[in-house]
């Protein structure tokens, strides 16, 4: 493992963090100033907003938008990734048209040289 | 005292109205009183489906109104001891009944039936608002159309947030041919994005095309797929163990069905 992972890990501690134990359905919002932890799904149709980073422990497959404020540093964490729209701070993506990829492992989204990476997050750093 | 059910399901079309039907049939068979009532109004249709439509005199607006006592209302079915029918008003609209009224009306129902089931309109408005006010459980219906399990996933937040817990879920005209190909979302793809219990679940079936338009509930069925399917789940409302009807052999249904008994 590099250092670039311990560094985004420790970027995480921040004091204003709320706690969701439940899944978000269709039409179902969640609008946090600080990073968000969801204990469940994000379903299509829902919608995940923070100004900090986003974990799901769950499912993403609804719209997410990290570093809302326009934080370039803010992350989404998910247990499966497969968002409808992922946004950090002004940067919008979508999943490649025509591609059924299923993610079979956590992933995390981020900004790296300007550009929404979505890398294999193996967690190492925790063992 | 019995039970208040609302089928529900967000989408139109996917089949509340002919679930309503043979839910109600299937239970009048095994002997319980059953309610059922059209909550659909300005839109009602439960009436035709169980070929009771040129029975009507008084509707749920004119016994919510006080222009009638509910015993007039109500429609005795021709072929189920039991069974009986709270048609719509078609002349009016939603507003013509409020929640409060819907309440009172399902605690006058469920004093004298063992089952009041209500028929839920489309939508997530003062129509859905009404027919969920008095219920105490809720069955969501589904068709295996992304569409649809959008709409059914809305519906479940809003049921939640209404403390209606633990919907149960019946998937309606799934195609076993087409989910093996990919063609169609499979049981496990619906359960997956819903997460909730599988009451049950109806193939495509011509038998319920049929059976609809004859004002017949295809639960009396004892040919049809669907009608098999139907009575499995009036058996599971009963409290039963009933095992997931088999869709195709050793296909993805009994895959499905050895994961639903690891689960459970």
């Amino acid at each position: 493992m590099g250092r670039e992972r311990l560094s985004y890990t420790e970027e995480m501690v921040d004091d204003n963090t709320v706690l969701i134990q439940r899944t978000l359905r269709s039409g179902q919002k969640i609008h946090y100033d600080g990073n968000v932890v969801i204990i469940g799904d994000v379903n299509p149709g829902a919608e995940v907003v923070a100004t900090g980073n986003i974990i799901v422990m769950g499912a993403v497959r609804g719209v997410v938008h990290a570093g809302a404020g326009g934080n370039e540093k803010a992350m989404v964490l998910a247990f499966r990734l497969e968002p409808t729209q992922l946004r950090i701070a002004g940067h919008i993506t979508r999943p490649p048209d025509g591609q059924d990829l299923k993610p079979e492992q956590p992933e995390i989204a981020r900004i790296k040289n300007g550009v929404v990476t979505i890398e294999i997050y193996n967690g190492e750093r925790q063992g | 005292m019995g039970e208040v059910i609302v089928v529900t399901s967000g989408k139109g079309g996917v089949g509340k109205t002919t679930t309503t039907a043979n839910l109600g049939a299937g239970l009048a068979a095994h002997g319980h009183r059953v309610a059922l009532v059209d909550a659909d109004i300005g839109l009602r249709n439960l009436d035709v489906v169980l070929g009771l439509e040129n029975r009507i005199v008084y509707d749920i607006t004119d016994v919510t109104g006080g222009h009638c006592r509910l015993r007039q209302a109500l429609i005795k079915d021709k072929r189920f001891e039991g069974l009986f029918l709270l048609p719509a008003a078609q002349t009016k609209d939603k507003t013509a009944v409020s929640p409060d009224q819907m309440k009172a009306l399902c605690e006058e129902l469920r004093q004298e039936f063992d089952y009041v089931i209500i028929d839920c309109p489309a939508g997530i408005e003062q129509g859905f608002r009404n027919a969920i006010a008095g219920a105490d459980k809720a069955i969501v219906v589904t068709t295996p159309e992304v569409a649809a399990v959008r709409d059914a996933d809305r519906i479940i937040g809003l049921l939640e947030a209404s403390e209606l817990r633990d919907p149960k879920l019946i998937i309606n005209r799934i195609r076993p041919r087409m989910v093996r190909h990919g063609d169609m979302m499979s049981i496990e793809d619906i359960i997956d994005i819903l997460a909730i219990d599988l009451l049950g679940v109806v193939p495509e079936d011509e038998a319920v095309v049929i059976s609809t338009n004859r004002g017949e509930p295809v639960v009396q069925d004892e040919r049809s797929r669907s009608g098999q399917a139907y009575r499995n789940i009036v058996r599971r409302i009963k409290g039963e163990q009933v095992p997931m009807m088999k869709l195709e052999e050793g296909g993805l249904m009994s895959r499905f069905l050895r994961r639903m008994m690891g689960l459970s």
